[in-house]
């Protein structure tokens, strides 16, 4: 799909990994940093601020009692499925070109991509109207800016594939560089899927260690900070 | 398979037949001039058009530069107003480390890795062409900001009704180079256009989305280059083989790839707060602006080595040329500058020792600080032991590099006393920083640079430029910047503050301001000599050698210019600094037998890099113009951001395509003959 220079599926590279793949394992390094400093930045203000947020109608509100922790399990679990689909796409592409089974896969792996942004837009709909907006609090603006840049990074490994999955009938999406290209889209599509498995685990499931969350909901804000 | 369709090799590409890209557009390979240009994927075009332009814009932040020194030449000087004033050291700023030394670094990197490396191109040829364009389009997205400043100085905004609705004062950034929230970002309550009240213009916006454009630039180039250098390797050419500069590139790289996500992030959150309310730096409802601080120089300190790097590896690589020695104790001078990397992550509150970070990180980051001294300390000493006993041959590349030397350390004496807490207490913000970092980034990487590009002109054209004009040039490049910032140490601990427009008469500080600005023209007037005659020799010069210094590395087995395919056979290397050996020791490079009739692979001209990177044009321009309240404007970025995916798109439909070209190879091998290449010298 990108481009490489002189035969490079021919002539050996010096380390043994395809270009490609090297630089999709460059990207995803790059972009651990990137998650890295959202989710510290998030993480940072829930300490400061424990106490969650104020709705429009001036009523303190509390994070655990906003989240819906079914619902995101749910999609939790729809997106590891995924990538259990993409695993199986790159394997039919490995042995092969088996386009057919690679199909199949991948347009799992479409729809399943498609169910967790819509569990996403559906959450920031639902937390909207609950009164939380990016504006009216700080953990407002860190959290959606946070599943916000993840749902994006969904939602372009869905693009990639789609546009992958019409290429595959151009016939042009075969050999070596065929199945390097699935596996590069691969690799993207499993680091989105830990990285929402930190998500999950920093954001929502920690503010439901112990009976009042790990953030000791109740204790006053930091006098004059309050969100 | 889309590499089927290879034509016959030819001799030229001039000579092809019009091929069709797997989308039926026929490839750009044919042209020549503009064209040509605007689509080359050739590593050493790319380079040349990096240098070009940050060539050019080193003039612009000079003239910026030039433009504050008048201004602080004497007391309650009304040369700029104090609103002009903070946005030329903005400017300047942002200039001089985005769009000046880190493209003139690019330039290099580009036009020396894969031929040190002894490839034929970059991993990637047309990401390659994205980086640029990018590079170039964030760039004037920074300086547009100075059109909409003149155009609203010269009142021609009045006749338009969003005129009033403009945010006030600044057109131009005006921040500072790092931006220090709250100041660049906001207070209060969102209105219902989801706009919070700020402190600065939409400068300020144009600084954001500049910069994060130039980090993409950055970005996809440090990829490039990792896969180049860790990948396309020639045979034997080890990781412990590869030129100290060719090290240095990579250590940069990584540096990049894991520094400007910090920044990219940062922008993304001052960006919401900005268009969109959010909170991330609003104090007046809990944000915190010291989170600025942090992600900044997360980003700002290794970004102070992304600088410095590569500067490094140019003067490892004069040094040895011209003492006829190799570079003393290159594994250790290769491990220093991967430690300066690694350390560089773990020293940025050493720039906020003064924001009450407590005594446990303030003592931790000072002591970090003081032990990143060690490694370039080391470096230092091996350059040194490098000169040492050998047969010095002054050159101008050799003078500058010199300098540097010289320069640098001085920068890093005062960088130790910084590091020391409490004294820098005493010197944070004021003029004796301003001392320190211009002589670590002129005295030290300008300076550099400039040892480089005298270095490597000739291999570049072909042609030597004039020793005489490059000697005065440097000689006034060190005199002016020692008159201009030596004074500086002794105005700083007198306590003149720094990013502020002017002084009052009687604290002591007039002769030496007045020197300082003495010395900033004399050193404008030398850098625009060295650069004149630069642009001089490669329209004029006189034709040299394709090995006029007697180099040691695979590019000076080359000839000049380089021909496109950089190799007509590739090399085969057996030990460090390859082509000295091959001159005067015991092992002969031997070559591949490749090439030849049968021809080398060249990847084919492409428009849609260029085409992906003015989507990124349109957007940045939008973005800030519709922070002025221009109405309709958001469909500009919208529209930008659908260019940026059909230039992706089509980039990947196309294909890579790509030719053979057919090298002039001698039966024996193509490389110089001992005796004729050393005789040249």
């Amino acid at each position: 799909m990108s481009d490489s220079a002189a035969h490079a599926h021919e002539a050996p590279t010096s380390t043994g990994i395809d270009h490609k793949k090297l630089i999709m394992w460059l990207f995803l390094a790059s972009d651990c940093m990137f998650f890295g400093t959202l989710i510290s930045t998030h993480l940072l203000y829930r300490k400061l601020y424990p106490t969650g947020f104020t709705d429009a109608e001036g009523h303190q509100r509390f994070v655990q009692r906003l989240f819906d922790i079914e619902l995101t399990s749910f999609s939790t679990f729809i997106l590891l499925m995924s990538s259990f689909l993409m695993a199986l796409a790159v394997s039919a592409m490995h042995k092969g070109g088996q386009l057919k089974s690679f199909r199949r896969n991948v347009l799992g792996v479409i729809i399943f991509g498609l169910i967790f942004l819509g569990c996403q837009v559906y959450e920031f709909t639902h937390f909207y109207h609950q009164g939380l907006t990016i504006q009216n609090s700080v953990f407002g603006s860190t959290f959606y800016v946070l599943t916000g840049t993840h749902g994006t990074h969904v939602a372009i490994g869905v693009l990639w594939l789609v546009l992958l999955y019409f290429y595959s009938f151009t016939g042009r999406l075969g050999g070596h560089m065929g199945a390097l290209d699935v596996e590069v889209a691969g690799l993207y599509w499993h680091f989105v899927d830990i990285v929402w498995i930190i998500i999950f685990t920093a954001v929502y499931l920690v503010e439901y260690l112990g009976p009042d969350g790990i953030w000791g909901n109740g204790l006053p804000p930091v006098p004059g900070l309050t969100p | 398979m889309s590499h089927d369709h290879h034509h016959a090799p030819v001799a030229s590409r001039y000579d092809l037949a019009p091929e069709r890209s797997d989308i039926g557009l026929i490839r750009p390979d044919r042209f020549t001039g503009l064209r040509d240009w605007l689509t080359t994927v050739d590593h050493k075009k790319i380079g040349v058009l990096y240098g070009a332009f940050a060539m050019f814009f080193f003039l612009v932040g000079g003239v910026e530069a030039l433009a504050i020194r008048t201004q602080l030449a004497r007391p309650e000087n009304d040369f700029v107003t104090a609103r002009m004033y903070n946005q030329l050291f903005t400017m300047h700023g942002t200039t001089m480390i985005f769009l000046g030394v880190m493209p003139l670094s690019a330039a290099f990197f580009n036009f020396l890795v894969p031929l040190q490396i002894g490839a034929r191109d970059v991993a990637f040829p047309r990401l390659n062409a994205f980086s640029l364009w990018t590079f170039v389009f964030g760039a004037f997205i920074l300086n547009a900001s100075w059109l909409f400043e003149f155009a609203h100085l010269a009142g021609w905004f009045k006749s338009f009704d969003w005129y009033n609705a403009l945010v006030y004062r600044d057109f131009a950034p005006a921040n500072g180079w790092f931006s220090y929230a709250p100041l660049s970002g906001t207070f209060g309550q969102a209105d219902a256009a989801l706009r919070a009240p700020r402190f600065t213009g939409v400068g300020t916006d144009f600084w954001i989305i500049g910069i994060q454009i130039l980090g993409i630039a950055s970005l996809a180039a440090s990829f490039n280059f990792i896969c180049t250098i860790l990948n396309m390797r020639a045979k034997g050419m080890t990781m412990m083989r590869l030129p100290a500069f060719t090290w240095m590139t990579l250590v940069t790289s990584f540096l990049i790839i894991l520094a400007f996500p910090a920044i990219t992030v940062a922008l993304i959150q001052l960006m919401f707060d900005r268009q969109f309310g959010a909170n991330f730096f609003n104090p007046t409802a809990g944000g915190q602006p010291i989170l600025w601080q942090h992600l900044f120089w997360i980003f700002g300190h290794p970004e102070v080595y992304i600088l410095v790097l590569p500067a490094m590896g140019i003067v490892s690589e004069v040094l040895p040329t011209f003492a006829g020695k190799s570079l003393y104790g290159y594994p250790i001078v290769v491990f220093s500058g991967a430690v300066i990397g690694f350390l560089g992550f773990a020293v940025w509150s050493h720039h906020m020792f003064t924001t009450g970070l407590g005594p446990v990180p303030t003592a931790a980051f000072s002591l970090l600080t003081m032990a990143i001294a060690v490694p370039t300390g080391v470096k230092i000493f091996n350059w040194l032991g490098t000169i040492w006993g050998g047969r010095v041959r002054f050159t101008p590349p050799m003078v500058l590099s010199l300098g540097f030397i010289w320069m640098f350390m001085c920068g890093g004496f005062s960088g130790i006393m910084h590091a020391a807490a409490p004294a820098d207490a005493q010197q944070q913000d004021s003029y004796f920083v301003i001392a320190h970092f211009h002589y670590v980034l002129l005295g030290g990487v300008l300076l550099g640079l400039m040892s480089g590009l005298y270095f490597w002109f000739p291999k570049i054209f072909g042609r030597m430029p004039k020793a005489s004009v490059a000697y005065w040039a440097s000689g006034l490049v060190i005199l002016g910047f020692n008159l201009a910032f030596g004074p500086m140490h002794y105005l700083g601990l007198a306590g003149q503050p720094r990013r502020t427009h002017t002084y009052h008469a009687g604290f002591g500080w007039e002769t030496w301001n007045f020197v300082a600005t003495i010395g900033a023209f004399i050193l404008g007037i030398g850098v625009f000599i060295a650069f004149a005659n630069l642009v001089w020799t490669v329209f004029r010069g006189e034709k040299c050698a394709s090995d006029p210094w007697d180099g040691r590395t695979l590019e000076w087995s080359l000839p000049s210019p380089v021909p496109e395919y950089n190799f007509a056979r590739s090399p085969v290397i057996v030990c460090r600094d390859a082509f000295f050996v091959h001159k005067h020791g015991p092992h002969r490079i031997a070559y591949e037998q490749d090439g030849g009739e049968a021809g080398v692979h060249m990847p084919s001209q492409s428009w849609m890099p260029l085409l992906a990177s003015c989507g990124f044009l349109l957007a940045g321009l939008g973005m800030p113009m519709s922070a002025m309240g221009v109405p309709h404007v958001g469909w500009v970025v919208i529209a930008g951001l659908g260019v940026l995916f059909i230039g992706i798109w089509l980039w990947a439909l196309e294909g890579p395509g790509g030719y053979m070209l057919k090298t002039p190879v001698s039966p024996v091998s193509s490389a110089p003959a001992p005796a004729e290449a050393s005789s040249a010298r």
